[in-house]
Parts: C-alpha cells; structure tokens; sequence
C-alpha cells in the first residue's frame, strides 16, 4: 500500500521508447474501448532543422498529478485526488462533460467517452484489483512504462520533464 | 506475463487462455514469431498478452499483435469457397463447398497441364513464411518451377552477399561500437523482436548509431548521425565510401592480401567514384561521405545492418556487393563487434520443398527468372520473378501463364505495375485466391478459398532462431474456413498427388519435419511455452569455411571460385554481368534524367513497413487504422509552403506513369528534393464506415507511379524493381 508521501505513477523513459504504439493498442484492447477513445497515445516529437532533424516519442497518459489542475478546473467537483495512492479519479455520476478540465490539463489529458463523461487511465488500478501489472506496461518492449510509488517530489518532478519534452518538439 | 499470470487470469475473469504464436506479421517469418497468451471468453477470442518464457519477445506485444481479435472477427472475412458467376473484376460469386472448390481447381489445373504443360501453372509467393515449403511442395510435384516470388525483399541481398562473400554477414548487434542502420527499419519490422532490442540495448549501452535512409523515423530520431541519401543511390553512396577507404588507405591489408580476390582491379575501377560524385548522386555531402568511411574504417567493432531499402533499385545488387566489399577490405568480416558469419542451427526441421527433385529441364521452363538461369535455383528454390509472371499473361513471352494461385498476397497492391497486373489478371485463364479476408485481386478470382487465421488452427510449429513453439488452437475455424496447410494437403491429395502430401494428414506432414528433431508435433504441444535454445558460443574468423560453399545451383558450384571475397567478381563476369560494382540510374532521377525536372521535380518513393499495418492488409482492422486513418505523403514544410500546401491537405502526386490522392503530412525529417509513402494503401475499414480506395489512377496504391520498362526497371541481375521516380505535388482542388 502506498504511504502518504509516495504516489502510484507510470512513469515514462522517452530513450527506452520505440514509437511501437504498442502500449496504445494494448490499452484499447484490454479496457475494450470504442473507436476515438485512446486512454494512452503515442506521440512524435521534431527537433532541430533539416539535415539535423531529430525527433523523440512520447507515450502519455494521465499522470495522476501531484496537484492536479483538472480537479482544481472542475465545476462539480466531479474530480478526486486520493491521498492514500495518489490516484486521480472521476466520478461519472457527477461530471457533466464540459472539459473544462481538457482545457486546465498541462498535458490535454482528458476525453469525454462515449457516455459523455471524462475518460482517462486510471492506472488500472481498480479495474484489476491491482494483482497484475497494467497491460500498457505488461506489453512495452523497452521497459520505457513503468508502474510505480514514488515520493510527491518526484513525481512532480516527473511531470515537469515530461511537459518540458512536449513543449521542445513541435 | 507468464504462463502462470496468464492462468491466473483466465480463471479470475472466468475466461480460457491458449498458449500460442502471434499471427499478425506472419509467424514464421523473419521479424515474427512472438510468443503469446491469447484469451479466450464465452468462446471469443478477446485479446492477447506478451509471453514472457518466450525469447523473441520476452513478454512484449506490438500494436498489431493486440489488434489480432479485430482481424479475426472482421466484417471482410471470407467465409466461404466462392466461385465467379459474373465477368472478371466484376466480383460476383456464388458460394460452393470445399469439395467442389477443391474438384474445380484440380480439374482445370490437371486440363491445364494436358494442354499448356505443367509450367503453364505459377503459383504468387507470399512473404516467406512457415508455409512457403508447402507451396513449393505442391508446384514441384506438379511440375512446374514458377515459384513466383516478389523479387523485392531479403533474397537480393542473400544473393549479393553470397556471391561476394559465400555468407551472409549478421551484424553482431550486442558487442559493437558502431552500427550503421542503412536502408533499414530496425524497429517496424517487427518492433518487439530482437532487432528492435538489439538497436535499444545498443543505444542504451552507448554504442554510437548511424542511419542512411531518405526520411527520420523513430530509429533515425534515436540515432546520433542521420545520413539523408536520396532513394534508390545508395549505390553512389557506397561506391564513393570504397573510394575513401582505397584512397586514405583505410584498409585491412593483411586481410585483402590474404582472403580477398580481384583488389587491384577494384583499386583502379573505384577511381571513377569519388566522393564529390557521390555527392552529385546521393545527395549526401561529400564532407559526411568521407567522415562516414573513415569513422567505419577507423572502428574495429563497427557492424552494418543493411536492410531492405536496398532492394528497390536497378542498382541493387550492386548496392549491396558495394557493402559487402566495403566489409571486406575494412576487415569487418566475422569479427568481434562487427559482420558475422553465423553457423545454421546444427539440428533444423525436414526440408519439405523437395528441391532434390528439381531438373535442368525444369529449369529450362522458368517464365521470368527472379536470377539468371544459371544462378537457379538459389536459397529459396527455383523463382520466377512475381512479376514477369503476370507480364508473361500480357505478353505470351517466352509462354503466357495460364494459371495462377494467389494465396495470402495481392499482385494488385503488392509488385509494381498494377495497370498491367490489372489487364493481365483480366486475360488470365484460371485464377485463384485463397486469403483470410477480401483482397484487393479478388474479383478477378475464379475461385476464392477461405482460409483460417493461426489462431483457429493447432499447425504448425513455428521455427525462430533460438524457439520452436507449436501452434495452438486459440477458437474454432471462423465459417468454413480452413488453414493455407490444409489447402495445399487437400488439392494435393484431389489432383492425385497424395503420395507427395501424407495422404492429406496434416499431423504425419508435421511429425514427418520434425523428425530430425528427435520430436512429434505431439511431444511439442506438452510444453506450453515451446523450446527455447540458447545460441552457442561464437567462433570468429571462420575465413576457410564460409568461403568455400558451394552455391545451391544445379551444379553445385562454389558462390566464391577463388576461395576468396569475390571484390571482382568472375562468376558474375562469366554470366556477362560486371564483374565490379557500378552505378546505374533509376528510371527517373535527379541526376539521370533531368530533362524531367521542369515537370516532376521531386523524387517519389515508398516505405514498406510501418508501426501499424504488416505490407499491404490490415487497413481493415479500427484499432491499427485509428493510428493511421489516412494514406500521408511526407513532405518537407519547405516543399509544401513553396506550393501553396498545408498539413493534412489532400493533393494530387503525378508520376510520368500515374497520378494519385493522398494527404500531407508536413515532415521535417525528410529531405526537402523527396517526397515519400507507405505502400499497400487500397483497403477501407466497415467498422469505420471507410471506403476502399481506387486501385489505379487517382487512388492512393503507390505501385502505380513506378516504370516497369525491361530494359531500365530491374537490376539485370536480380531482378529488384525500382520504386523510385520523379513526381509534382500540387494542393487537390474538387472540380
């Protein structure tokens, strides 16, 4: 179980990844989710200008922020942070679908689903019962998803690599 | 997950769980093969998990093996034998039984054969896969020995390499200080496989990584050194790299003295390739020529991963001879970290394809030669060239086919040509094709056989470097579907050749290739998760021995009459081809026919894998077309401003030989004189409400752009076909 100052987090190594958008189909597959709907979705970065263009990968999903804006950005309150795990959660009875919290995403996280409600990883957590590793994470090649608890501070700093990465690309 | 998560599961969610090989590249085939748990609920096949136990992919599964239920289940499965009832490329059918299927084709092919001679029949080869002995099988029994194989992957290079160096060279990808990925695409061709691990571990070791290829994909984007060839010179290219090495004397002279023939001649030939001419052809800056030469001179454990980029040239084989030459003299043959020459396992399955059999007779008959006829038949068996088989229904020269099987391959989308593939498939007697889901060819079929995903079938075993692993039977076979094995069992045994086919037993034909193994197909399904075999120890410097093989001609000639690297070549000469490698220009080029500049002034090729869809097929399937819904035209933003075009505009791309509709998607990476896309585009998506694309003109099947002129499309020796030409781009306006 986490204790209170560690979080549960996937975190992502963008040197381990090979663009194989492995990790996105496992998780339309596992969670069987409809056409549109992709919880995790691989993403090509450019760097630098011709004839030295470079590019990277990224793989996001939601972080399960630290602080997350999302649930600050929410007018029902239909958004939880749980301090026992550090999970962040969405209460389908209470949203209203007004992606307000699309907008306050660092990372333009959430979708509305198919019942018109916010969608997002919930790290498969409760969907699993937590006995086995997410299938995102079960299928990577390069080990570059990992599922872990970490200390807030890491976390948070986490986050703010993976948000500097986005921004350097185009 | 492992065998043991994997049952856990199951019985937690009440489900089944099958221990099996993913099908989604082609098990069996050089990029697949990877072990699976594939789950099974309320008698559904559902999804799949990576296994861990086994050493191909050890756990991980790509895009498409997740997306194997959407293909099984697909709205374009055939399900059943149909036989055309309207005019050809009309597609309409009447549905029959397999037995009637079966009674028709062996009818018309035993009349065939009375009347035209066994060789009137050819059969399309599909990639090579566990089944390809089969195929082979049944042709060689019927007596004919056009194998027709696609002349655009794996069997240039092989054919190169053996002919220059007796072996072909494996880059020893785990003890190398440098890596040159050259016309390669180390992760898409099967990104959980031990290519793509082998490129992570290297990088992640710190090994440096070059990669010469038009465009930056993924692996390029990793890389530390980008070389933006031009498509189809890497010829020039290579040739302007012997040149450096030759001149600064960057070379192994102990071992050219010693095992290499014919370098005197090549000292004085490679004078004409200098790196400011190989600059004025490749597009790459003689500065980055001479720096990539010395710095693979200069490191001892340097390996080069040469891959199928190379093949789609009329210089071709010369491309990779270049590179094998390059090898050679730089002394980076079958040395620690650099090109091995890697032992055949010492225990392998029967060989079924009863190549004993062949004749000069046979021989005598191929249609279209893949090789010379005095090369045949090489590693594979006798070949004629996929497409000369088609071009021989247009042009009856030197006979026309008059038959022709197509099983799990579409000539229509596959080789080039597809104009003449469309008014030969038109005029062709008898055609058959026998595929799990609707193909691109298939109104022009005769008769269309259904046949069953791996996954609805327990055969056969799957044969990996280092694992051997049974197939097993995930569902049950979808409609009256039955697996390729069966097909070609069960038409051998109606034509009357099942002595040849074990009577129709799919179990004795199994058992009877896996005897040399000390196995039954029965003793392997025991073990879940199959036999792993670890690779044995590396010899290096195993100079003698691989080069003196002996080729797989008739004959039995060695590939190297001297003994030694054949940096020239006399076999060759022989044959009347070049003895030393030279460059030759694509049909349409930059720097080969400028006169078309005016017109088409940037150069168009294809990409022939993606993280997405294996070749062809798989645009059918959501979960693989939600990544990719559209054909995408890489084009450089500069290219794309000066014509007025945006990211994602629909555009006309006009060769002097067809003309397309495709998307933009702007790509920096890529150099701003090319333009490029992935190749296969024809099918649409049901679930999706996505429509087919035209197959000719105006659609977005890149085969069409490409010349197929004899005299200028082909490498004269091995018959690789251009995929290169010069295109305009202009923004699509709706008339």
């Amino acid at each position: 179980m986490a204790s209170s100052d560690r979080e549960y987090i996937i975190t992502f190594d963008p040197g381990k990844c090979t663009q194989c958008h492995g990790c996105e189909i496992a998780c339309k597959a596992w969670r069987e989710l409809p056409h549109g709907i992709q919880l995790r979705r691989v993403l090509n970065l450019w760097h630098g200008e011709y004839p030295r263009t470079t590019s990277s990968s990224v793989a996001l999903a939601c972080l399960h922020c630290v602080d997350p804006a999302c649930a600050a950005a929410c007018p029902e309150e239909a958004i939880a942070k749980h301090a026992e795990n550090g999970l962040v959660t969405v209460d389908g009875d209470l949203c209203t679908g007004c992606e307000l919290c699309t907008q306050a995403c660092p990372f333009g996280i959430p979708r509305i689903g198919a019942d018109g409600t916010m969608v997002k990883c919930d790290l498969c957590r409760p969907a699993d019962g937590g006995d086995s590793l997410p299938p995102c994470v079960d299928t990577c090649p390069g080990r570059a998803l990992v599922l872990c608890e970490i200390p807030r501070q890491e976390k948070q700093a986490h986050q703010q690599k993976l948000l500097a990465l986005l921004k350097s690309g185009m | 997950m492992n065998y043991d998560q994997a049952m856990n599961r199951a019985a937690a969610h009440g489900e089944q769980v099958v221990p099996t090989v993913c099908g989604m590249c082609g098990p069996g085939g050089p990029g697949g093969g990877c072990g699976i748990y594939a789950f099974v609920k309320d008698g559904r096949f559902v999804r799949v998990a990576g296994m861990d136990e086994s050493p191909v992919n050890r756990g991980a599964v790509c895009a498409k093996g997740h997306a194997a239920p959407q293909w099984v289940y697909s709205p374009d499965r055939i399900t059943h034998p149909l036989r055309r009832i309207g005019g050809k490329g009309e597609g309409r059918f009447e549905k029959i039984d397999w037995d009637t299927a079966l009674a028709h084709i062996a009818m018309t092919l035993a009349r065939q054969k009375e009347q035209y001679g066994p060789e009137s029949l050819a059969l399309l080869s599909p990639a090579y896969r566990s089944y390809s002995d089969y195929l082979k099988r049944f042709l060689t029994v019927h007596g004919s020995p056009n194998y027709g194989h696609s002349g655009i992957c794996a069997m240039q290079r092989a054919f190169a390499y053996k002919y220059t160096l007796g072996d072909y060279p494996r880059p020893d990808y785990d003890l190398s200080d440098l890596i040159i990925y050259w016309g390669r695409q180390p992760i898409y061709s099967g990104p959980v496989a031990r290519p793509a691990r082998a490129f992570l571990a290297a990088r992640q070791r710190g090994a440096e990584i070059i990669a010469i290829k038009p465009s930056v994909e993924p692996d390029v984007g990793m890389a530390d050194v980008w070389v933006p060839v031009r498509p189809g010179t890497d010829t020039a290219l290579a040739l302007a790299m012997i040149h450096v090495v030759i001149r600064e004397d960057l070379i192994d002279h102990a071992f050219v003295e010693q095992w290499c023939y014919g370098f005197k001649r090549l000292k004085a030939h490679i004078r004409d390739y200098p790196p400011a001419w190989g600059e004025k052809v490749s597009g790459v800056p003689a500065q980055q020529i001479e720096a990539l030469a010395r710095k693979y001179a200069a490191t001892p454990r340097a390996a080069i991963d040469l891959g199928n980029g190379v093949e789609h040239t009329p210089s071709s084989n010369d491309a990779i001879r270049a590179v094998a030459i390059l090898m050679a003299i730089t002394g980076h043959l079958d040395r620690l970290g650099a090109n091995l020459f890697v032992p055949p396992p010492q225990a392998a399955p029967r060989d079924i394809a009863l190549k004993e059999r062949y004749t000069p007779e046979m021989r005598e008959k191929l249609v279209g030669p893949e090789f010379p006829i005095e090369f045949q038949p090489f590693s594979e068996g006798l070949s004629s060239a996929y497409y000369r088989i088609l071009e021989s229904v247009l042009t009856e020269k030197p006979y026309p086919i008059r038959g022709i099987i197509a099983p799990g391959t579409q000539p229509l989308v596959t080789t080039r040509g597809s104009k003449n593939v469309a008014a030969a498939l038109r005029k062709l007697d008898f055609y058959v094709v026998a595929d799990v889901a609707r193909t691109a060819d298939m109104p022009y079929a005769d008769i269309v056989i259904p046949l069953a995903t791996s996954y609805e079938v327990d055969h056969p075993f799957q044969m990996v470097p280092g694992w051997l692993m049974a197939t097993n039977r995930v569902i049950d076979p979808v409609g009256s579907s039955k697996s390729i094995f069966d097909f070609f069992l069960d038409l051998g045994v109606a034509m009357g050749y099942g002595d040849d086919f074990w009577q129709g037993s799919m179990e004795q034909a199994l058992d009877d290739q896996l005897a040399p193994l000390g196995l039954s197909m029965a003793d392997l399904r025991e073990k879940p998760h199959g036999v792993a075999c670890a690779p044995g120890k590396p010899v290096y410097e195993k100079f003698a021995e691989a080069f003196s093989r002996t080729s797989p001609r008739l004959e039995k000639d060695p590939f190297l009459p001297q003994g030694k690297v054949a940096l020239y070549n006399t076999t060759f000469e022989a044959a009347g081809f070049n003895p030393l490698p030279e460059w030759r220009e694509p049909p349409e080029s930059i720097t080969g026919t400028p006169e078309l500049l005016p017109e088409y002034p940037l150069i168009l090729s294809d990409y022939h894998t993606s993280k997405n869809f294996s070749a062809s097929w798989q645009r059918n399937i959501p979960h693989l077309r939600e990544i990719q819904p559209d054909p995408m035209l890489h084009i450089h933003p500069e290219a794309a401003r000066s014509r007025g075009i945006g990211d994602r505009d629909w555009v006309e791309v006009k060769s002097p030989h067809g003309w397309l509709k495709v998307r933009t998607e702007l790509y920096p990476g890529i150099r701003p004189d090319t333009v490029m896309l992935l190749h296969g585009w024809w099918q649409g998506c049901r679930e999706l409400d996505m429509e087919d694309y035209p197959l000719l003109d105006g659609g977005a099947n890149v085969n069409i752009m490409y010349s197929v002129d004899r005299n200028k499309a082909y490498d004269p020796i091995i018959t690789a076909m251009t995929s290169q030409t010069l295109v305009q781009v202009k923004k699509w306006e709706a008339s």
